[in-house]
């Protein structure tokens, strides 16, 4: 790696970590400003029972003392605090078993999309205007048009109810086979349109020409030089999509009651459940920066001719 | 292309496997003993019983430990309270200073589910803890019939090294306990006999005892704080034990072998499922896999009673759903010369006959649908009078008005409501008689928490005063935001509701004295703190208290310190009728329905009860 590539990555990362610092700060003061506490519920608690829970969780300090306590403890020990609404469990216990569920799901949904996604776009490209294509791209259209709860919905109606065969609960292993399609099937279509159009402009170059007129095999031009150059919109759109789906499989995890992290996310915010929000959003933020960060360094390492700067 | 394809079928499925590796073990499928699957709701916040606060949260601890007493329904179907762990429920021995004492004996062979013996010391402890300003419980003041008790919540302002009061960030004084070492006053005689001292006597104490904060925990174990949030480290003494617990997914409850009567428990295996998604709940009892769900989807509700006669169930519970009204904000027209006390008394004429234009009957079937009951009282359908009868059909005087309540809630008598509030509204507005509208009232706002159920009410209050002229702007808040600002008192009307703790009408009463942390109606405070309007006479009941024109305070709120020293249960009955007689005398709470549990069981399960304030009971269970 030259020194250009190893600067531009080091800024990267400096930038990386500015960015959670800002989310973190506005969402510490932000979530401190909105009405409500986590003490609150339809039957008040005593004042001093209140008093003691604030002063337990040490919620009674001035605010700004309560934020540098919060950074310290994120950056000297890795400590997101205590949950104050699941008493005695910690956040970073109820993220990790969380992100655990959501990860898994999310990974399996995303590769499950690259892989079929390209299979497909390879072949619509290929086969360009005859009806394989057409078929597909009707349906990567109409993929991409419905929105995850119809296709949840729909999936469930179809598969849980109607024929029995796949469970409408998302906690076991045979339970995470309709919430995968489902996550699965938008960036699916997306990457599968991404990598046909792509491949068709690849297709088109010179060099293929070229290839074509030394006599290589048919195989060997779509492997080894015309799937490779047209997957580079592919990778810089799997990082972002990495952390879309990971992040924002929310509305698939409720439908299919799935033990992620998405309704801790929603749950900690109505709840006024501070150390939660905190542990959340970080964690979250952390990750589509990340993955935005892989995406950009991968796409230079593919694409050599792509200037950082 | 075909091997390129089957590279990369074989590298999905080597991942998908991998990925899949955790291992999980389905909870239901390994079993060939009885096992049941549920949904009562998502994640409790706490099991541990002396935190725990919700109704879910109530129904795992039932099956998970042993109190002194416990609720069981006998051969005929009757719900009672029956000992426990204690060997009977024993009557209170009457001590010279008024107070009463009660003495235990605790079974013999309890124990805990890691084989250590349970002793009258793992109560006290318990006791004393939940009750603790240290752990703080929503629930620590179900200890305040037990003698002692003030001295544990007793609080004092907090002080800073120079003396001055330590304010919060909102600019309130901050309380801390004032005797950090009271205990309360329960001992442990032996290693199987408990004795403990009420203040004075409650009727309600037995089924106190059955309630989740009063079961035992063990020292050593709730010393770890996080006992109780992993299967392993939860120690319990009940009926069954945890055998697996996955966040957010599902806990499963085996069978307890140390259990002392678990001969009678036929239910092996429950799976308690963690879902608050009523639309996911019905596919999966639809399909078979569940066979209990306790939330149905609200627009489903006509179908499923269609569909299914035989599984959607409606069931009681002690619970009303209100609106409230703040009691400071100004009703009358600006061109009113009424000011203080008469302004009052308008007002709470004004708020009684607006009461009267809602149309129960047409909101509990086409707005709510779910089989509440239409209301005209307060403390809810459930409650009951010493004499088994129902506390709500003697509420307000039968014998004088000929129907049930405060108000003639039934569907034919609805539009002479509305003619009789129109009359009384003619006295403070200006009526139009060509378009049958008061064109004075001033615009109100009606605030309610965002949910699809309460938005239906709320358009329909909206609707109903709106045919009379009188203008509700509607606005919701997020809950958490809503409660701050009901609470606050920063509103004119809202969207109210309450279920009972234990089955008892105070439980519904002494939430409106004055400091009470429930008192949204803002009852004796702001401009309402001086108004002297109230009059209290208790010389007919055998008490010297007469007031005539005094302050809520001076009488709501000694009529409330009345009933908890009452002794004679007849008469404290009475002080509870009268209580909620003057509390709706105010118009502040204009009570719409009481609350039904709806869920939906399956036809194979036998065995299956739930008691009045929601717990439900599977350990008794069978399956067809």
């Amino acid at each position: 790696m030259d020194s250009k590539t190893l600067g531009y990555i080091l800024k990267r990362i400096a930038l990386a970590v500015l960015t959670v610092w800002v989310v973190i700060t506005i969402t510490f003061f932000v979530m401190h400003a909105v009405p409500g506490g986590p003490f609150m519920s339809e039957k008040a608690i005593s004042g001093a029972a209140k008093a003691a829970l604030e002063a337990k969780y040490g919620l009674d300090k001035p605010l700004f003392q309560q934020y540098l306590t919060y950074l310290k403890d994120i950056v000297t020990k890795f400590d997101f605090g205590p949950s104050l609404k699941q008493r005695g469990r910690q956040v970073t216990t109820i993220i990790l078993d969380g992100l655990k569920v959501s990860v898994k799901l999310g990974l399996i949904a995303a590769f499950t999309a690259l892989i079929t996604g390209v299979v497909l776009g390879a072949v619509a490209a290929l086969r360009r205007n005859k009806i394989i294509d057409r078929v597909i791209m009707v349906i990567t259209t109409a993929f991409v048009s419905m929105p995850s709860f119809i296709m949840g919905s729909l999936l469930l109606i179809i598969f849980a109810i109607k024929f029995h065969i796949l469970p409408a609960n998302g906690s076991t292993t045979k339970g995470l086979i309709l919430p995968v399609i489902t996550l699965a099937l938008y960036p699916m279509a997306y990457i599968t349109r991404l990598t046909r159009s792509s491949m068709l402009d690849v297709l088109g170059q010179d060099y293929i020409r070229t290839a074509k007129a030394k006599g290589v095999s048919g195989k060997n031009i779509i492997f080894r030089h015309a799937l490779k150059n047209s997957l580079i919109p592919v990778i810089t759109y799997f990082g972002p999509m990495l952390a879309y789906i990971v992040t924002g499989s929310l509305v698939v995890e409720q439908i299919f009651a799935v033990p992620g992290i998405g309704r801790d996310f929603v749950t900690s915010i109505t709840g006024r459940d501070y150390p939660l929000i905190m542990g959340t959003t970080i964690v979250l933020a952390t990750l589509i920066v990340v993955m935005n960060l892989v995406g950009d360094i991968l796409y230079k390492v593919i694409d050599p001719r792509i200037n950082l700067e | 292309m075909k091997k390129f394809l089957a590279i990369l079928l074989a590298a999905v499925m080597v991942f998908s496997l991998a990925a899949c590796g955790g291992g999980e073990k389905n909870p239901s499928g390994d079993s060939k003993a009885a096992s049941l699957n549920v949904c009562i709701a998502s994640e409790p916040d706490t099991i541990d019983p002396a935190l725990n606060s919700a109704v879910d949260g109530a129904t795992l601890c039932v099956h998970l430990f042993q109190g002194l007493a416990k609720w069981e329904k006998d051969s005929t179907g009757k719900l009672s309270i029956v000992a426990d762990a204690a060997k009977e429920l024993t009557k209170g021995v009457k001590n010279a200073d008024g107070t009463v004492t009660y003495t235990y004996t605790l079974k013999d062979g309890l124990k805990w589910s890691d084989g250590k013996d349970v002793t009258a010391n793992d109560f006290v402890f318990a006791w004393n803890r939940a009750a603790s300003a240290e752990l703080a419980a929503d629930y620590g003041y179900m200890f305040e019939v037990v003698s002692g008790y003030d001295k544990v919540s007793e609080t004092k302002v907090k002080v800073d090294d120079n003396g001055q009061p330590v304010l919060n960030e909102d600019g309130e004084e901050v309380v801390e306990p004032a005797n950090p070492d009271a205990k309360l006053d329960v001992k442990a005689v032996d290693d199987k006999t408990i004795e403990v001292t009420l203040a004075t006597d409650a009727s309600y104490w037995n089924e106190l005892l059955a309630f989740p904060c009063y079961f035992p925990v063990r020292e050593d174990v709730v010393s770890n704080e996080a006992w109780a949030t992993e299967a392993d480290t939860y120690v319990c003494n009940g009926p069954y034990t945890i055998d697996s617990w996955t966040h957010k997914s599902v806990i499963t409850l085996k069978k307890n072998p140390n259990f002392i009567d678990a001969d009678s428990i036929t239910m092996d295996t429950i799976n308690f499922y963690l879902s608050d998604d009523a639309n996911n709940m019905l596919t999966n009892f639809k399909n078979g896999d569940w066979q209990l769900i306790d939330d149905v989807p609200t627009n489903e509700i006509e179908t499923l009673k269609k569909d299914y006669p035989d599984e959607f169930f409606v069931e009681g519970q002690i619970g009303t759903y209100y609106v409230s009204w703040n009691i400071n904000q100004n009703l009358l027209p600006k061109s009113s010369k009424l000011t203080g006390e008469e302004a009052e008394k308008a007002q709470a004429e004004i708020r009684n006959a607006m009461s009267l234009l809602l149309d129960r009957n047409y909101i509990v079937e086409k707005v709510a649908q779910g089989g509440q009951v239409p209301a005209s009282s307060f403390v809810a359908m459930g409650m009951t009078n010493p004499d088994g009868t129902q506390f709500y059909e003697t509420a307000g005087d039968k014998a004088k008005n000929g129907y049930v309540g405060y108000f003639d809630v039934s569907a034919e008598s609805f539009e002479a409501n509305c003619n009789k509030a129109v009359e009384i509204l003619k006295k403070y507005y200006t009526y139009d008689e060509a378009t049958k509208k008061f064109t004075d009232v001033p615009e109100l706002t009606y605030l309610y928490n965002t949910n699809e159920g309460h938005k239906a009410v709320a358009e329909y209050i909206q609707g109903a005063l709106a045919n009379y002229g009188i203008t509700l702007q509607l606005e919701n808040q997020e809950w958490n935001t809503f409660l701050n600002t009901r609470k606050a008192g920063d509103y004119a009307a809202a969207r109210n509701g309450w279920l009972a703790d234990y089955n008892d009408p105070i439980s519904f009463l002494d939430m409106w004295i004055t400091d009470s942390g429930n008192n949204d109606v803002q009852f004796g405070k702001g401009a309402n703190k001086n108004l002297k309007l109230y009059d209290l006479d208790l010389t007919p009941y055998g008490y010297d208290t007469k007031v005539t024109g005094g302050t809520w305070a001076e009488t709501y709120d000694v009529l409330i310190k009345t009933i908890k020293t009452c002794e004679d249960n007849e008469v404290r009955y009475k002080l509870m009728h009268l209580a909620e007689d003057m509390l709706m005398s105010t118009g502040c709470i204009t009570p719409l329905y009481f609350y039904t549990d709806l869920f939906m069981l399956s036809k194979s399960v036998d065995g299956f009860f739930s008691n009045p304030l929601g717990y439900k009971y599977f350990m008794y269970c069978t399956l067809k």
